[in-house]
């Protein structure tokens, strides 16, 4: 479990025009260079570590019940949610519904980094 | 010498802005009162200067450096962030500072003994900050010291250290030896939740905590305020409601008085808070 990558990743496409428009275009392959940016910088220094297999497929799935039960923070869960999703794959009242859906079987995860 | 001439303790949710722009939603209408009643005072008062309290959302402080309270002592500033804008439409701005009374807050050369800030010479405030701002001052006229504090990412200080703070910006805006009318602003929430099962339900998450909450205020009690929002309370009644400190540091600033307005003002977002304290 790696929840600081995990907030750094959603936090970074929220706040970053560029990385959404990549992030909603393919998340796969923007995972792919986001995380090959932080394991090998230049200069070499660590960059924040590394998300785990769990997460990188949660993120691919948008899957934002899993991310919420691995202890994702809940603010920055929901405003990465609401920019990758609305309105192109769904309109916000339907993000509400299916988000309270996805993260209710889990209650409140501890979220501390 | 300078003045504390009031504090006033504020719901800064974003979606107020975007909700009161047209015409007043029905369940809007007593919100809308309250900010003309708080912005009305704010003109009464006349504040040269103005200490906001608020909670940074990751815009100024992510957790690759997180301090729990950072002053921001620049003679002028950024606010609203682009992924405000582009969400909330919330207009970005400039805002004057006062970098006098920010490094007296501080300590001057050395920082006062019992509060270890962090500081900044370059705040980029968020909404927290703006939208107050925006419905109290709407000229963005008044100079700001921010006062960022970390609500978001545990662990967040405790409530104690809250109601400390307050007692520490109070104690320092009176041996501020210029001549100043300072006015302390608070942001925050009552039960509150984003992120969780129990956001965007239509009413508040905890309409309990909230009674007792704005009773704490109306009353003075801050030592029950500050007994009965521990980490654990605060997430019970939602998990966005540790913003609620943030009145705690309202309260001490007042010296623990009686607020004249204390109300949680009912709305399809839950209860918004609005205080108001005469000065000490």
């Amino acid at each position: 479990m790696s929840r600081y990558m995990v907030n750094k990743l959603m936090w970074e496409v929220d706040t970053g025009d560029r990385a959404l428009a990549e992030f909603k275009e393919d998340p796969g392959s923007f995972l792919a260079s986001w995380e090959a940016r932080y394991e090998r910088p230049v200069p070499p220094h660590p960059g924040g570590g590394r998300l785990t297999d769990a997460e990188r497929e949660a993120f691919r799935a948008r899957d934002y019940g899993a991310l919420y039960a691995m202890g994702a923070n809940p603010f920055l869960l929901w405003q990465f949610a609401r920019s990758v999703s609305v309105p192109e794959e769904m309109g916000i009242e339907e993000l509400i519904s299916s988000f309270r859906e996805a993260v209710a079987p889990h209650g409140y995860p501890d979220f501390h980094t | 010498m300078a003045e504390l001439v009031g504090v006033l303790g504020v719901t800064h949710n974003p979606l107020m802005w975007s909700s009161l722009r047209g015409s007043t939603p029905p369940d809007l209408v007593e919100v809308a009162a309250n900010f003309d009643r708080l912005r009305a005072r704010v003109g009464e008062l006349a504040p040269d200067v103005i200490v906001l309290v608020a909670s940074d959302h990751f815009h100024m402080l992510m957790m690759a450096n997180m301090p729990a309270f950072m002053i921001g002592k620049a003679p002028e500033m950024r606010a609203g962030h682009p992924n405000e804008g582009r969400v909330f439409g919330l207009p970005p701005a400039n805002l004057p500072g006062d970098s006098d009374l920010g490094s007296h807050l501080l300590g001057g050369s050395d920082l006062a003994p019992g509060f270890d800030f962090a500081f900044s010479d370059e705040p980029w405030l968020d909404h927290s900050f703006l939208v107050p701002l925006l419905f109290l001052t709407p000229h963005l006229d008044i100079p700001v010291v921010p006062v960022l504090t970390n609500c978001n990412a545990p662990p967040i200080p405790v409530a104690a250290r809250f109601a400390a703070l307050g007692t520490h910006l109070a104690d320092r805006i009176d041996s501020f030896p210029a001549t100043r009318r300072v006015l302390v602003v608070g942001s925050g929430h009552l039960a509150h939740e984003l992120g969780g099962p129990r956001q965007f339900l239509g009413e508040s998450p905890d309409p309990d905590f909230d009674e007792k909450a704005v009773w704490w205020m109306g009353r003075g009690d801050l030592d029950s305020a500050v007994a009965s929002t521990s980490f654990h309370r605060l997430t019970e009644a939602g998990n966005e409601s540790y913003q609620f400190l943030n009145f705690i540091t309202c309260l001490a600033a007042a010296r623990g008085r009686p607020a004249n307005l204390a109300e949680g003002t009912p709305t399809r977002f839950g209860n918004l808070p609005f205080f108001a304290w005469d000065a000490p």
